[in-house]
């Protein structure tokens, strides 16, 4: 994946924060890891050497454990937290060499966040919560209006533009939150653990919400989260950081297939295998024994989508990708894979 | 974890070592003490100047001799002195004196009464506007209205001035982290000076009158509402900054659209606590020549008798009540975001257009009518008030005085005497040097070095010995209202009930001017040490009390829950529990008390406590005595920062390596 | 601030505008028909300010010199303040005109030389400041009124203040002074405790007259204390000195004659309220009755305004 057809390309990016944050990278002491180098120089890596690209359209999910620094990541990529070095391009440009002026811009037209704890601003109204960026833009308030209104209706809040959040739940106040996002239609949403904060329940329901959301728009997200079930749900790719760095990218099951280390393997290793994998990692050729029942299934089937009609076959079943046969399954592969994955 | 139990094993011992090191040198003390009494103290005789002091003496005059010709004074102290005199009067005018040519204010006391229910209505519920125009009233039924309105105007006045630099103030505090480390010391200073201090040398540059008194009670109140806006601004929640910059605002927009108006509440409050300082300190601001009751309350204190001074005291407390009430109410109001519904909204503009037009219609009449311009005379009770107080402090007097004099004896022979030959009486160098070892077990290197240096500029100043003297009582009044206050703050903690039934008198015993207690402790104790003591002591406890309970409270309830069913009583409950675990609070709290003591301690002067407060009253009325008034207050600053120090550090020391 | 509030506010400043309003074109109709004040030549006397001190015979000088001052158009106000600098800077900045009573000889000396107040004259009363013991000490032991017998005597004094020697209760901080030089002159075994007001002072005495208990303090003439409890004057050797800097301390408070001090304003206006503070005069035993009235609880106001009535002659002198 090149710059030019990337939304967003990050390169090299250094956060590191103590007495003297300039000093640290590029020089040898930035290979250290993270305890090591406040040892040794009293500064912190919180994002150590990131680099990744989004495509257009894409959802890209940031996974880590509190403290991994993914949190500082993103703020770094919309500069509430200035970034010690390296680059951030959007559009063919370094958001990171923007003026204080232009970032503004920026920030009111390009891109939006989405927050843990909503940063809803509590003394305002629902719709002026959602038309607070075109606010600030300075556009008349019939049209911000007229706008916000758009964005209600689109994730659902009918009814409760004229109500304050404080008498809103927790799931509707991230709906706030989101149309917030979706009012000033960026280029990038980012959302930092945007449904970290609400229960279970909701929170699938609001998965499946912003799931809806990027389908009719197609916005470019980043997406960050601790939470692998939803970073698998939501996610195109996904980053895995550990202190600072990304210790493994790439789709839901790359990481699940080969996992890089034992750390990411630790992290996969109670989701249902058979709910992630496809049949393309559990095709092989036909044994000796074997003969093929005809029937064929898409290389991009998930496993647990294809165990009916893998089961049903009553023998070897043919891997399709491309128009190619790339091999077989049969239906104790399938359950191979269905025990084994529900192993803790 | 195995990291995290090693201090708790270690500073057992260690804690051992450091009471026993303590008593030890405490008792070396005692020795050298009285071998050595009565040598080096460095006592000064009241009437006598020292070379420093009389230099500092002939500067106030030359500062006097300049003010009509010098530059400073031409271009900036005379006007600023006008500046604020126009904006007192204007104010004053309006409510309390004489407008103009006119014999009565602008607004005559009806019309006051019913500009007071509207504003306070306006601002909360009706029910807090009666209780307001209620106290109000209550303070003319006093015989004290033109008094209590003089008072209302001053604070005013200095409410508005101070608000109009404190806020902006701390608005740039709470967004810079630059601004906020300039500013913090100046706070903490202007915290520790006690008030009596800096009326002198501002009456120095602003002359006698209400400007200089409307300035000194500036200094006090600013820095409060510095603080609390600060405040205000950095404990607004950091996702809605986060959005609110995420969606591109300038610094302008991100202040006006989310920082204020989430902080408002606590913006609020820091008004009212301005409101609440300002007007404690326009008592003792009549030295100075604030009009209003301080000058009643003083004279009382001077001449008159305990039963006027506490009429004027009375009119003080409702004024606080008043004023504290209102204040709080508003910010009962801001509790919710959400704005009431349409209904009442609709009521609440009908209520206000009615009560509008009532205070219109009274104010016109209480520029017409006599009877509404003029408090009636005929409601009277100040006498009946005078009377049953003198009666009552002649009943305490005749029937407790076993009680009272026992008291005051116990603790003017068993600590106070003591103590002060150990402070005052031995040498100089000897104390000197006992206070550095103490302040270095307690505190550490940095506390021993800080104390050492104050110490050698008291020496330096000449006053060493009253400054000693002054210290004893603050230290013999700090440990009785530590006893008391520890007691009854575990009290308040544990119970909801206690806490219930004390709020008020604790609420009530932190808006009173100190001054007002000095009479009925004068009554009771004629003029002695014990006096300035026992009035510290009523001043402090309710702000211990406070502590000490908010302390006991937070103690996490698994840690209590864990003792009681390990089986622990009620007494193991309290002292190896809450107690330890509330260790920060006290020290919090003794700090509290003892600035607060220090500070009535210093007007202690005023009852024959003698030391440096008794100076620099002294100062104020005895020229050739001015540079010494001036010193003492230096010296009083100097004692204050040191305590504070000395406790500052040993906090620190204690709360660092736990938890 | 939510919706209701700023309207509320609004309400408020409207309210307070229309108030500022009224004091601006409408007249006070109070002034017109319910002025209480005595008609006099209104336009003869300006607006002054007159200091008032702590003690009540100060109050009574100062009270009467008000009644009279208003009875003739004058517009008094009254400024409490503690005497000599304070009051002296007072005068200065302009916001204090008249000390119609003054102790110190000559103190205000630096104020005067630089114009800012005038030394008028005696006010008729002779102050006379002392140490004073109950008169049942003097009863008892006839010697102690002797300077010379107070040592003998010094263990009858003692208390928990008094550091082993006999207490010595001093003046408050504003009144002239001179105890601790008499202490060391003659070599006193005293310790002087600073009492701060002169309340304490009268609590002492009072205490002492009642449970008769020893007690030696400061205390001063006219005061018209000294009618309900009689207390005896130590005489120290006599002097003749008038500035307390100066004092030896080896010799008594002098009598002096109370001075009026006035600022170069009252002075040069040369209306009503000029020539009553330049003539006001009258003896300790006026004083003393006007002080009495208002100390049994009479309003001073009301007292003066009784001695005025009664004394109608001597005012009209001070008009002349």
């Amino acid at each position: 994946m090149s710059n030019n057809s990337s939304a967003i390309s990050v390169k090299n990016l250094w956060q590191v924060f103590g007495p003297n944050p300039d000093k640290i990278v590029g020089s040898p002491d930035a290979k250290l890891p993270r305890a090591e180098l406040r040892e040794k120089t009293g500064n912190t890596a919180a994002v150590q050497d990131v680099s990744f690209d989004v495509a257009p359209g894409e959802v890209f999910v940031v996974m880590g454990l509190s403290g991994s620094g993914k949190s500082t990541l993103v703020r770094c990529l919309t500069r509430l937290i200035e970034p010690t070095s390296g680059s951030v391009v959007m559009n063919g440009e370094d958001v990171l060499k923007a003026s204080e002026a232009r970032l503004r811009e920026l920030r009111r037209t390009k891109f939006s966040m989405v927050f843990q704890n909503f940063g809803l601003l509590p003394h305002r109204k629902v719709i002026d919560n959602i038309a607070f960026a075109l606010e600030v833009n300075g556009i008349k308030k019939e049209q911000r209006h007229a706008r916000a209104n758009e964005v209600i209706e689109l994730v659902g809040l009918q009814g409760f533009a004229q109500a304050y959040p404080e008498q809103l739940s927790g799931g509707m106040q991230q709906r706030v939150g989101l149309a917030r996002a979706l009012a000033v239609d960026p280029e990038v949403m980012f959302l930092d653990e945007p449904f970290s904060a609400l229960d279970p329940l909701i929170r699938r329901d609001m998965q499946t919400e912003v799931m809806r959301l990027h389908k009719e728009l197609g916005k470019t997200m980043v997406f960050i989260t601790h939470d692998l079930a939803e970073a698998l749900k939501v996610g195109n790719r996904i980053a895995i950081m550990r202190d600072g760095a990304v210790v493994q990218m790439g789709t839901a099951e790359e990481l699940i297939a080969n996992p890089a280390d034992a750390y990411v393997e630790d992290f996969t290793r109670d989701v249902p295998k058979s709910h992630v994998l496809t049949v393309r990692t559990i095709a092989r050729p036909l044994a000796d024994t074997e003969t093929a029942t005809g029937r064929t299934i898409p290389a991009n089937t998930i496993i647990r989508d294809a165990t009916a009609a893998v089961l049903d076959a009553n023998g070897p079943v043919g891997v399709v990708e491309n128009g190619n046969l790339i091999g077989y399954v049969k239906s104790r592969d399938i359950l191979q894979v269905v025990g084994g994955g529900n192993q803790a | 974890m195995s990291v995290r139990t090693e201090p708790s094993l270690t500073s057992a011992p260690r804690r051992i070592k450091r009471s026993w090191l303590l008593a030890s040198l405490f008792l070396a003390w005692l020795v050298l003490a009285r071998i050595t009494k009565g040598k080096a103290t460095l006592e000064l005789p009241v009437p006598e100047n020292t070379a420093f002091t009389t230099w500092v003496g002939d500067i106030a005059d030359s500062i006097r001799g300049n003010r009509s010709d010098g530059a400073a004074f031409k271009y900036f102290f005379n006007p600023v002195r006008e500046f604020i005199d126009g904006f007192v009067n204007v104010i004053r005018e309006l409510i309390a004196i004489p407008n103009g040519n006119s014999s009565i204010p602008v607004l005559g006391w009806l019309g006051v009464l019913a500009l007071i229910g509207f504003i306070v209505y306006s601002i909360s519920h009706i029910r807090m506007a009666i209780a307001a125009v209620s106290l109000t009233f209550a303070c003319g039924a006093l015989g004290l209205w033109t008094d209590s309105m003089d008072t209302l105007a001053m604070t005013l006045a200095a409410v508005i001035l101070s608000l109009a630099i404190g806020i902006p103030v701390g608005i740039w505090a709470g967004l810079s982290d630059r601004a906020l480390k300039a500013v913090t010391p100046i706070l903490d200073l202007a915290q520790i000076l006690p008030t009596l201090v800096y009326l002198a040398p501002l009456a120095l540059f602003f002359l006698i009158g209400p400007a200089s008194a409307t300035i000194a009670t500036m200094v006090y109140s600013i820095p409060i509402a510095v603080r609390l806006t600060a405040f205000g601004i950095r404990g607004v929640a950091t996702s809605p900054v986060e959005a609110g910059t995420s969606m591109g605002t300038t610094k302008v927009q991100l202040l006006k659209k989310v920082q204020l108006p989430m902080a408002s509440r606590t913006i609020i409050l820091g008004i009212n606590q301005t409101v609440m300082a300002a007007l404690s300190f326009v008592v003792i601001a009549a030295l100075i020549g604030a009009p209003g009751l301080g000058k009643p309350v003083v004279e009382a204190l001077i001449i008159r008798n305990v039963g006027e001074g506490f009429v004027a005291g009375l009119a003080v407390v409702l004024i606080a009540i008043m004023l504290d009430r209102s204040t709080s109410a508003a910010i009962q109001e801001e509790t919710s975001f959400v704005p009431p519904s349409q209904a009442d909204r609709k009521r609440r503009k009908f209520g206000l257009t009615i009560f509008g037009a009532l205070t219109l219609v009274s104010i016109v009449l209480s520029r017409q009518l006599a009877w509404a311009a003029y408090f009636p005379e005929q409601i009277d009770i100040s006498k009946l008030v005078a009377q049953s107080t003198d009666a009552f402090v002649v009943w305490v007097t005749e029937n407790l005085q076993i009680l009272t004099s026992g008291l005051s004896k116990v603790v003017t022979v068993g600590v106070l005497n003591p103590l002060e030959s150990l402070l005052s009486y031995s040498p100089w160098f000897l104390t000197v040097t006992m206070i550095t070892l103490i302040s270095l077990i307690l505190g550490g290197v940095r506390s021993a070095f800080v104390s050492f240096v104050l110490l050698l500029a008291i020496v330096a100043s000449g006053l060493w010995f009253d400054t000693m003297i002054t210290f004893t009582q603050t230290i013999v009044a700090t440990l009785l209202t530590m006893a008391v206050g520890v007691v009854v703050g575990v009290w308040v903690g544990r119970s909801t009930r206690a806490e219930r039934a004390l709020r008020p008198i604790l609420d009530a015993g932190q808006t009173l001017p100190a001054f007002v207690y000095l009479i009925p402790m004068l009554g009771f104790f004629g003029p002695s040490r014990f006096t300035a003591i026992a009035t510290g002591i009523v001043y402090s406890i309710p702000i211990v009390v406070k502590i000490v309970g908010q302390g006991i409270r937070e103690v996490p309830v698994n840690m209590i829950e864990a003792a009681t069913s390990a089986g622990s009583t009620k007494w193991q409950l309290i002292t190896k529990v809450q107690l330890p675990a509330a260790k920060k609070s006290l020290l919090l709290a003794t700090n509290q008390g003892l600035i607060f003591v220090l500070a009535v301690v210093v007007i202690g002067g005023f009852v024959g406590a003698g030391g440096l407060g008794y100076l620099v009253i002294l100062g104020g009325s005895k020229p050739q005595l001015q540079g010494k008034g001036l010193v003492a207050g230096f010296s009083i600053l100097l004692l204050g920062v040191m305590i504070d120090r000395i406790a500052q550090y040993t906090v620190a020391r204690n709360s660092a390596p736990k938890h | 601030m939510t919706r209701n509030k700023k309207v509320a506010a609004k309400a408020s400043v409207l309210a307070a505008a229309a108030a500022l309003l009224l004091s601006a074109c409408g007249g006070a109709g109070v002034d017109a028909n319910a002025s209480a004040a005595p008609t006099g030549d209104a336009a003869a006397c300006g607006s002054y300010a007159i200091a008032m001190h702590a003690w009540v015979g100060y109050t009574a000088s100062a009270q009467v010199v008000t009644e009279v001052a208003k009875a003739n158009g004058c517009d008094i106000s009254q400024v409490t303040l503690e005497e000599a600098g304070v009051t002296y800077d007072a005068m200065e900045a302009g916001s204090v005109d008249v000390v119609i009573e003054d102790w110190g000889g000559g103190r205000w000396k630096e104020w005067a030389d630089r114009g800012a107040l005038v030394e008028v004259g005696p006010n008729g009363n002779i102050g006379l400041i002392g140490m004073y013991v109950p008169q049942w000490m003097a009863d008892e032991y006839p010697d102690i009124t002797d300077s010379a017998n107070l040592n003998k005597y010094a263990d009858l004094f003692k208390n928990d203040e008094s550091k082993g020697k006999g207490a010595w209760y001093e003046g408050p901080p504003g009144y002239t002074t001179i105890g601790e030089k008499l202490v060391a002159a003659n070599k006193l075994n005293y310790t002087i405790i600073s009492t701060g007001s002169e309340q304490a002072l009268i609590d002492v005495f009072t205490k002492a007259d009642a449970d008769k208990t020893a007690a030696l303090g400061y205390f001063y003439e006219p005061q018209n204390f000294l009618a309900k409890v009689p207390l005896a004057r130590i005489k120290f050797p006599a002097n003749d000195w008038t500035d307390a800097e100066k004092a030896s301390g080896l010799t008594d408070y002098p009598e002096s004659p109370l001075i009026k001090l006035a600022t170069p304003k009252v002075m040069d206006a040369n209306d009503a309220f000029t020539k009553i503070v330049k003539n006001f005069s009258w003896t300790n035993a006026d004083q003393n009755e006007v002080a009495a009235d208002i100390e049994s609880g009479t309003d001073p106001a009301v007292a003066a305004q009784k001695w005025i009535d009664a004394h109608a002659d001597v005012v009209a002198g001070w008009l002349k």
